[in-house]
């Protein structure tokens, strides 16, 4: 039975990792130039969200595969039971966040700070929806997504053991993966939502939870071909062969693309239209953050749609690292571009006097909110580490998430045999042809 | 002599099909005479787009005025016509082409038919922003064409114009797709015919011959075709959104409506190709090629699209009131409690809600359940249209402006006469090629048909014992081997 | 009318993996294959007739290229400068309204052009009559052809034989 064992150089090196992360968080606390550590704050949101949806698109493609009786993956699924298993982890850190919220230790959300809802008509109309019982929900159903992944992951190590030419464990489970699918759909828009698009607390886009979704389904399938490569280097995963990767990098490459026609989607419709309230958060990224803005576009867009429009690159390591390790970085820095502006937008209000600025504008604009005028007020430069752009201390904050995540990925790989045996998919994973 | 087949697939091929059974079973249907049923059919068809064009001369004649469109509802049931018709054309080329880059291999009894199903209800679709203009003869002020007017040009930045580029290409695309994979076909018709028939059919397959590297080309341009036409299908019905979504009409100008839009076209576009499929496999005996496994998978992709279109529907609602726009809060309070509540019920109930049933095996296997339901989805998809435009025009800014809207009987005419057109052209369709792609078929019968499933599934029990093997050795699994032994 | 000027001697196979077998034999025995005709793409055939991966996929990409730059540079043209005109207080040069039908025409180009390279790389087209060595090719039969100038009637009918083909026979095309 070939099973997965971390050599302990890659322990150590994970524990470095883990360990520059660790410092990271300590520096962007202790040395943060701005009020209420928003620094920390953003970067543990950000990179939680990050890994955190990461495993829960692990999950949802999982439960995807198996309803629409995909055969190709099967000898690999394990890697996405195992990344999956993320999801315990994320629901400690998405859960210190929730705490942070009921305690008001930071000030990410704009909604969550008393006296700004008291002054802001719409955040007073937003607050059944914006607060905090609502966002333990959110936390709340990343223990939902966990026990469905755990679920899956148990029935196929089951099977590996008790399963027989019946197949009744996978017939089972495709019940609950099917279930598993709309849970999936209807929680990750509102966890969206709550975590991401409230931080810009009086915009709004009916859009952005796919987006954001689709942004961490490319990340997933960036994360198994880099992980897949690494393994089959190893020596690990001898029957992986190329068909696989180049279904993958039709994957990776496919939901590239997705993901641009949803950048444009929502760009072009919010700049057609040209509506005050829906602009301010474009407006804000194009002049404040210009190079995040486009830098996610370019990377996320051009790079893998050239580096993998060919065949040939679709079915060779070295492109195909690359394509993914860009790809990661690009989707990670989009999510920097989702939560950096809105945070420190927050920070600013709440600095300059607890939501009496707010209000002012409030009332001036009527119902439709502040929009006007926010955008530009606190520039101070369009290049300036860890607020504009990402510094040193949101990169390791990064290395020590990432080495987290890969821990917690290779320690629960190594549990279970690296290949589900009595799956009744294997033969045809196994002799798989494009 | 086996493939390599999980042994839980169901055979997509019954009734132990030979090469040939298989050629005689899908040319039968061009080489008999037609029925008496399709001669009531077709006669049904013909006279309802007779009354198509009776109409559609009056309209003409009279002025867009015959139409009970006004200053505050500007469309009608024509733009939701088109609209409708446009996402029924999505379900064709996304069986061929999404399906094909997914290997899913039931595709194959399905995807000529449905394919061919695009093409005539794109040709629905066009027909109604053309005659909307009213002066149809000035239509071609649409291209972008070197003219005396000192050249000047369409808008280019304007939705309607994206709409002709996208409608256009659309349907140039679909339609050489669908002629590649018919021209193999064509010659197998003309290979069994003698005389004119024969000569007819050389000529529609192109002097097809079989030879290994036309096949070779002809697998590479399906291919790339099946890549291209994938995110094409996907910009037709978001440039159709994108008609209502670049306006700052509350309800209509909402980022999520491109994806929402395209799902709900494949969602509508699989309710029709099983409306249509289900009568088929009926009458022209298609029973083993499209069997109870291909309907099980298609009402698999209705329920998941309908969730999709019901996520999409309840964060609208919820986006409009968490938005805190008083103008679009009215416009969905309008829409469900207004005076066409009727219609926004109905869209509800048979979109979101009838699909659920298809959550049970039985109801998803069931022929005359799955009729039914099918036809409950076309008509609700039909309402989200109608709500979309009608209900949200209805009740605009200006409380003095708003109105109510009911077709006349010209209206309603020629959308019963696109039916008429569609099914016309269908019915001619069955007569003059195959309806299940021949070749296509033949190359998975080997890995699905029935007769090969025991074989099949002891091959997997071989390869399962072999790779355990070598596993416990710690070795590779040789599956080259396999394939040699296998062959 | 066409001339006849090749004499093919052809074998019919009932099954693919005859077929394959047979073509095996062939390039064991240097027997110079004239072409193999199917029913449907046989998988693995390709490799042993040493056919090339087709490239119409690059024309594809060239095509596209001129789709796309034909509808951005077209309508970059057109607005900004044959008659320039503010449209809902857009620029004039408003690059994400380019977009869709720049799209739409790369797509157009792209399928349009690698159709008719299809078709005429293949010979094919409308009013074309290619010689049909026989009726069953198109239904349920495998063909090996020679050409007799490469290889003599006897080693072919010899081959047949070994291979199992259940039908030979000559044909001048």
């Amino acid at each position: 039975m070939t099973t997965y064992s971390i050599p302990s150089k890659q322990r150590t090196f994970l524990l470095a990792g883990i360990i520059i992360g660790v410092l990271s968080l300590v520096g962007s606390w202790v040395f943060d130039s701005q009020e209420f550590h928003m620094r920390f704050w953003t970067n543990f949101l950000h990179n939680s969200v990050f890994f955190t949806g990461i495993a829960f698109m692990a999950v949802m493609f999982y439960a995807i595969c198996n309803t629409a009786w995909a055969g190709w993956h099967t000898q690999f699924k394990r890697v996405w039971e195992a990344m999956g298993m993320f999801l315990g982890v994320g629901l400690i850190l998405m859960g210190i966040i929730a705490l942070g919220v009921v305690f008001g230790w930071h000030h990410l959300y704009h909604w969550a700070d008393t006296p700004s809802v008291e002054g802001d008509d719409l955040l007073q109309l937003k607050s059944a929806f914006l607060n905090k019982a609502w966002f333990l929900v959110s936390i709340a159903l990343i223990g939902v997504w966990y026990l469905f992944a755990i679920k899956f992951r148990n029935r196929s190590i089951d099977e590996d053991r008790n399963g027989g030419f019946d197949y009744k464990h996978h017939l089972r489970t495709r019940w609950w993966t099917a279930l598993f699918l709309p849970v999936a759909a209807y929680s990750i828009s509102v966890v969206m939502w709550q975590w991401v698009m409230s931080i810009d607390a009086h915009w709004y886009s009916t859009m952005f939870a796919w987006y954001s979704g689709s942004s961490l389904f490319v990340s997933m399938i960036a994360f198994t071909i880099m992980l897949l490569i690494y393994l089959k280097d190893q020596g690990y995963y001898p029957n992986v062969s190329m068909e696989h990767f180049h279904d993958l990098g039709k994957f990776l490459f496919a939901f590239s693309i997705f993901w641009t026609y949803l950048w444009f989607s929502q760009y072009m419709l919010i700049w057609y239209a040209n509506v005050g309230e829906e602009t301010v958060y474009f407006k804000t990224r194009q002049d404040d953050y210009p190079l995040v803005f486009w830098a996610t576009l370019a990377i996320n867009f051009l790079l893998p749609f050239f580096i993998l429009m060919r065949n040939d690159t679709k079915r060779k390591f070295g492109s195909l690292m690359f394509a993914s390790i860009v790809v990661i970085f690009g989707h990670w820095l989009d999510f920097f571009q989702m939560i950096k502006p809105g945070a420190v937008h927050t920070a600013h209000e709440l600095r300059e006097g607890h939501g009496d600025a707010v209000g002012a504008i409030a009332d001036h604009a009527g119902a439709h909110g502040e929009a006007v005028g926010q955008a530009v007020e606190h520039a101070t430069s369009t290049f300036h580490m860890g607020y504009t752009i990402p510094g040193l201390w949101e990169v390791g904050t990064f290395i020590g998430f990432l080495s987290l995540f890969l821990w917690v990925f290779y320690a629960y790989l190594g549990k279970a045999n690296l290949v589900a045996q009595n799956d009744p998919y294997l033969s045809e994973s196994l002799h798989h042809h494009a | 002599m086996s493939a390599t087949v999980s042994p839980i697939r169901e055979p997509l091929i019954q009734g132990k099909k030979s090469y040939h059974d298989i050629t005689v079973d899908l040319t039968r249907s061009t080489e008999q005479a037609p029925s008496k049923t399709w001669w009531i059919a077709f006669l049904i068809s013909v006279s309802l787009l007779m009354f198509m064009i009776f109409c559609i001369i009056w309209t003409i004649w009279f002025g867009i005025g015959t139409w009970d469109l006004n200053r505050t509802i500007g469309w009608g049931w024509d733009i939701t016509n088109f609209v409708w018709w446009v996402g029924i054309g999505h379900a064709g080329t996304l069986i061929s082409a999404i399906l094909l880059l997914f290997r899913q291999k039931w595709r194959t009894g399905v995807n000529r038919a449905a394919e061919a199903m695009t093409i005539f209800a794109v040709m629905c679709a066009g027909l109604f922003p053309v005659i909307h203009m009213g002066r149809i003869w000035l239509a071609i002020f649409i291209f972008p064409y070197p003219n005396t007017r000192g050249t000047l040009w369409p808008n280019f930045n304007s939705p309607l114009l994206w709409d002709v580029f996208a409608i256009s290409t659309y349907f140039t695309v679909s339609v050489l797709f669908w002629y590649a994979g018919l021209v193999p076909d064509f010659a197998t018709v003309r290979d069994r015919a003698t005389g004119l028939r024969k000569k007819v059919y050389n000529f529609l397959c192109f002097g097809w011959t079989g030879a290994a590297k036309h096949w070779q080309r002809w697998e590479a341009l399906s291919l790339v075709l099946a890549g291209i036409a994938t995110p094409l299908v996907l910009s037709v019905h978001t440039i159709v959104s994108f008609d209502f979504a670049t306006s700052i009409i509350p309800g209509w100008h909402t980022t999520i409506f491109p994806p929402y839009f395209v799902a709900g076209a494949i969602f509508s576009g699989f309710a029709m190709v099983l409306t249509l499929m289900l009568i088929a496999r009926k009458v022209l005996n298609l029973e083993e090629y499209i069997t109870l496994g291909h309907i099980e998978s298609m009402n698999k992709v209705i329920l998941a699209t309908g969730t999709i279109v019901g996520v999409a529907y309840l964060t609208e609602l919820f986006i409009a009131w968490y938005s805190g726009y008083v103008y679009e809060q009215f416009a969905f309070f309008n829409r469900a409690l207004g005076p066409y509540y009727w219609s926004y019920f109905g869209m509800m109930f048979c979109n979101v809600i009838s699909p659920q049933f298809f959550w049970f095996k039985k109801i998803r296997r069931s022929v005359w359940f799955t009729f039914l339901l099918s036809i409950v989805i076309n008509i609700g998809m039909w309402f989200e249209r109608f709500v979309i435009i009608a209900t949200t025009l209805a009740r605009d800014y200006l409380p003095s402006s708003w109105s109510y809207y009911v077709p006349t009987w010209v209206e309603v005419g020629i959308f019963i006469g696109t039916l008429g057109l569609f099914f016309t052209c269908f019915l001619l369709f069955t007569r003059v090629a195959p309806v299940v792609a021949i070749a296509e078929i033949k190359s998975i019968l080997k890995v699905a048909g029935d007769q090969y499933v025991g074989v099949n599934t002891e091959h997997h029990k071989q390869v399962v014992e072999d790779f355990k093997k070598a596993d416990s050795e710690g070795k590779a699994y040789a599956a080259d081997h396999h394939n040699q032994e296998s062959h | 009318m066409r001339k006849f000027n090749k004499e093919i001697v052809f074998g019919l196979y009932d099954d693919e993996t005859d077929l394959l077998k047979a073509v095996k034999t062939a390039n064991a025995d240097h027997l110079d294959i004239y072409n193999v005709y199917t029913p449907f793409p046989v998988h693995g055939l390709d490799p042993l007739l040493g056919l090339e991966e087709s490239r119409l996929h690059i024309a594809g990409f060239i095509y596209g290229l001129i789709g796309f730059l034909t509808a951005f540079l077209g309508m970059t043209w057109v607005f900004t400068k044959d008659w320039p005109i503010i449209f809902g207080g857009k620029p004039y040069w408003s690059v994400p309204a380019f977009i869709p039908i720049t799209f739409e025409l790369t797509v157009l180009f792209a399928s349009v052009g690698m159709t008719i390279t299809f078709y005429v790389i293949n010979g094919l087209g409308f009013g074309v009559t290619n010689p049909i060595l026989h009726d069953r090719i198109t239904d349920d039969k495998f063909c090996i052809a020679f050409d007799t100038h490469e290889v003599s009637e006897g080693t072919a009918q010899s081959f047949f034989e070994a291979t199992g083909a259940s039908l030979v026979d000559i044909k001048n095309i």
